[in-house]
């Protein structure tokens, strides 16, 4: 077999580390990588090559050989010929492609979890500081577990009623209507959802629904309704507890000390 | 070694081939062999798993009530909290009755069955797939536990009798050709309508077992199938029935033409229709309803339980071999009325682009509509204000725009089962009846942070919307909304043309307004803006009036600017430098050579 000229072999390593980065990591391993972080991992290879090659000017001399044989030798003829065709082709694709390119609509920019108003309210009754204001049944737990499964099973009937056509039987976010709604339900089996609030914070999003939330939120996207028309504030806390009892993760609390 | 097994299961008779067995491929063979069995045993073990459920135990209660109770009720009567609200409603298990089943008519479903319902759910119900949330053990233990409420499956001696579906006929043209003419000779259309769409004259009234309504599939919108959409499934749901709803089985003798042969069958109708029969043409006709008339004696005597003769069997193995082949036609005819999968919605590389033309406007029945591809925006209930509609009956709005420098024209199309255009709901008195609303911001945001409208007819930011009724089909009514319940219409209407029909099941509107009108209260449109769009659409038939309805949340639409002229300029300069640049590189090296030499 004929050896590969230097050339070749350059090629080679530039097309198939872009091929291996783009398809193999970016596709079979992992997520696809973004196209500036390609255009890095390329940058250091042709630099990798380039310092290669100006080692030494004999390694110069072979590396261009190639090059300049297409342009003037007379037994690359038909290499030439079809180079002349394909890269002017080439650039005229791209640059078509390019001024071509169709307008796309604009994202949406959206803060999912904003921050919430300092004070928390029912309608417009006044509960308390959101810093400070518990799941008045939450005690039940460790006072009562009868009671506490009582208010948990009532939590569970009203999330059945209301709920799960879009948050999910399971809770994850994918009830019926959700694939088609724009921002996507929230989902509870996601464990950076729960820990990460306190309860207060779940009753103001459930009670005052997506026109409650401050602009961040996109209030005029989110198809959460104002639960606070439907629901009474016992019914909210009930299902706060059984929306931890069910996905087994506990609100973010700050403790005795606070 | 893949070689090798290609070879071993091209000569199907290698034992006796000893030039085989004598070959350098001995060993070859043998690992091929080996791997076959390890295969099959495997296969073996896994179908053995496949097809039985365990014992019922504490686990599978467990599993029930934490998932399922919701629904299905803790006795399994389908009655769970949840349920009030649903349609299709969840499924009493107390009765035995599956609507999707392997099995043949009045049969019980396998454990295969009840396991791949509940892994893959069921689409267009509120029934998910538990595929992620329990694992395939729990799911094992939650069939062996529904299996407990109702005592047919503690009784039956034998396993349930599967449909034979070892006849595939492959998908035709001639053989949706035959499946089509069996659709209407079997009264397919009743329900399903002319074309599929579920728009049956029959539709509106039919109701399940239990007396629940029960709407007929739009056949055109296979991934709403409860049991999938392959033909094998359409096949299975055909022969077998859907237990409990409206839809019965197509059991061997009530197909017209049983017992005859294809061409006899339809030799008979042909008879049939004529007007006048020669007395030839009688006697045929007279033979051919006798052997009919034989052949479903058959049946009946079959069916009552009565030992058939040799002969009596092989008549009705023959009919019944007719029939099947019969079910693959129309399972086929049903699979090609339906695209392969649900559209993509109307988002991303799919967003809806009003294409620019120079002339006038096309009209709605203008043929230059079908170079366009729709736009497909699926609809959800109306859930976040009462009256809420937990139950859609309309799938999707598709649309289609063209404009030209001065109008814009759209063509909406959206599925009804019925054309309802003056009902009186009998719990609220009001008059119901089909429409359409499509809605804009007045104002379009500035920018993506900008804000728009609350996406339920607006809020503090007001919306422009079309309103159309099936009642006043040639109108469209502008109003401006500032909440859902908050509408008005507009005191100086503009001058929309309209054009609308409804046909097979299928509403068809076609709008067009002025890009720039006088009224402060209007959308004013412009090439190259994104504009917000949204939807809100009643079915009278199901109920939707007022807030009770189907919608989406915002869309966007763009009039597609006339792309740049500069297209076909740059490109070809820069390629014309290029071919400049490698011919000067070419005599530069070639200067630089002869100087050397």
């Amino acid at each position: 077999m004929k050896k590969l000229s230097l050339f070749t072999i350059c090629l080679i390593i530039l097309v198939g580390s872009w091929v291996f980065l783009r398809f193999v990591v970016g596709g079979i391993i992992s997520v696809p990588i973004p196209g500036s972080v390609i255009a890095m991992y390329m940058g250091l290879i042709i630099i990798a090559i380039l310092v290669h090659i100006s080692v030494e000017d004999s390694l110069f001399q072979e590396f261009r050989r190639p090059i300049l044989e297409t342009l003037v030798e007379d037994k690359r003829r038909n290499h030439r010929r079809v180079l002349v065709v394909l890269i002017p082709l080439l650039l005229l694709g791209y640059t078509y492609s390019i001024i071509a390119q169709r307008a796309n609509p604009p994202g949406s920019p959206r803060d999912a979890h904003p921050s919430p108003p300092l004070e928390l309210t029912y309608k417009d009754e006044v509960i308390g500081t959101m810093q400070d204001v518990v799941n008045p049944f939450r005690h039940y737990e460790k006072d009562d577990p009868e009671a506490f499964r009582a208010h948990v099973e009532n939590g569970k009937r009203v999330y059945h009623q209301n709920c799960f056509y879009c948050h999910g039987d399971h809770l994850d976010g994918q009830g019926h209507f959700a694939p088609y709604l724009q921002p996507l339900p929230a989902n509870f089996q996601d464990p950076g959802i729960i820990p990460n609030f306190q309860e207060s914070f779940f009753f103001w999003r459930i009670a005052k629904g997506g026109p409650g939330l401050p602009a961040a939120g996109t209030p005029w996207d989110s198809p959460m309704p104002i639960w606070e028309n439907t629901l009474t504030q016992d019914e909210i806390w009930d299902v706060i507890l059984f929306l931890s009892d069910y996905t087994g993760y506990q609100f973010r609390t700050f403790g005795e000390a606070h | 070694m893949i070689f090798c097994l290609a070879q071993s299961v091209k000569s199907h008779g290698w034992l006796d081939n000893s030039l085989y067995f004598r070959s350098a491929n001995l060993r070859c063979r043998f690992a091929a062999v080996m791997l076959f069995l390890i295969l099959g045993v495997f296969s073996m073990l896994t179908a053995a798993y496949a097809q039985n459920a365990p014992q019922a135990s504490e686990k599978g209660k467990e599993v029930y009530e934490n998932s399922c109770a919701h629904c299905h009720g803790t006795e399994g009567r389908g009655d769970g909290s949840a349920a009030e609200n649903l349609l299709p409603k969840p499924r009493d298990f107390t009765r035995g009755l599956y609507k999707i089943r392997s099995t043949e008519t009045g049969e019980l479903p396998t454990d295969q069955d009840l396991f791949d319902i509940i892994t893959e759910g069921m689409p267009g119900s509120s029934m998910p797939p538990w595929d992620t949330a329990l694992s395939a053990n729990d799911r094992w233990e939650v069939v062996a536990y529904i299996k407990t409420f109702y005592d047919g499956f503690k009784e039956a001696e034998t396993s349930p009798k599967q449909i034979n579906l070892s006849g595939k006929v492959a998908y035709s043209e001639q053989s949706i050709e035959t499946g089509k003419a069996l659709y209407t000779e079997l009264g397919c259309v009743e329900c399903h309508g002319n074309i599929g769409r579920g728009d049956g004259t029959s539709a509106p009234d039919l109701t399940d077992e239990w007396g629940f309504q029960s709407w007929p599939a739009n056949l055109t919108q296979g991934w709403n199938f409860r049991g999938g959409s392959d033909t094998e499934d359409i096949f299975k749901r055909f022969i077998g029935g859907l237990a409990g709803s409206a839809m019965p089985a197509f059991e061997g003798d009530s197909f017209p033409g049983f017992g005859l042969t294809a061409e006899e069958s339809s030799r008979m109708t042909e008879l049939d229709n004529k007007d006048e029969m020669t007395e030839a043409e009688e006697e045929e006709s007279a033979q051919l309803y006798e052997k009919y008339d034989a052949a479903v004696d058959i049946a009946l005597n079959l069916a009552e339980g009565t030992e058939l003769s040799a002969e009596e069997r092989q008549i009705y193995d023959d009919a019944m071999r007719v029939v099947y082949e019969k079910s693959w036609h129309l399972a086929n005819y049903v699979k090609s009325l339906m695209p392969e999968k649900r559209p993509e919605p109307a988002i991303g590389n799919n967003v809806l682009r009003s294409q620019y033309v120079q002339s006038e406007l096309p009209p709605m029945d203008d043929a230059a509509w079908g170079t366009l591809e729709a736009r497909y925006f699926p609809l959800v209930g109306q859930i976040v204000i009462e009256p809420r509609q937990f139950n859609p009956t309309i799938d999707a709005v598709n649309v289609k725009s063209f404009y030209n420098d001065t109008e814009v024209a759209f063509l909406f199309t959206w599925d009804d089962r019925t054309h309802t255009t003056d009902e009186t709901d009998e719990e609220t008195g009001k008059t119901l009846e089909d429409a359409l609303a499509v809605q804009f911001p007045v104002k379009v945001p500035q920018g993506p942070t900008a804000p728009k409208p609350y996406f339920l007819w607006g809020g503090r930011l007001p919306v422009y919307l079309w309103h159309w009724k099936a009642s006043a089909p040639e109108q469209v009514t502008e109003l401006t909304a500032k909440g859902i319940n908050n509408a008005e219409a507009q005191a100086a209407q503009g001058e929309l043309q309209v054009q609308s029909t409804y046909t097979n099941g299928q509403y068809k509107l076609w709008v067009k307004r002025a890009l720039k009108t006088e009224d402060k209260k209007d959308l004013q449109l412009e090439p190259g803006v994104f504009v917000p769009i949204a939807f809100s659409a009643w079915d009278g038939a199901n109920g939707d009036v007022d807030t009770k309805r189907v919608m989406t949340s915002w869309y966007t639409f763009v009039l597609e600017p006339v792309p740049s002229s500069k297209r076909f300029i740059y490109p070809p300069l820069i390629a014309l430098l290029s071919v400049g640049f490698l011919f000067g590189l070419r005599a530069f090296v070639q200067r630089r050579n002869s100087e050397e030499t």
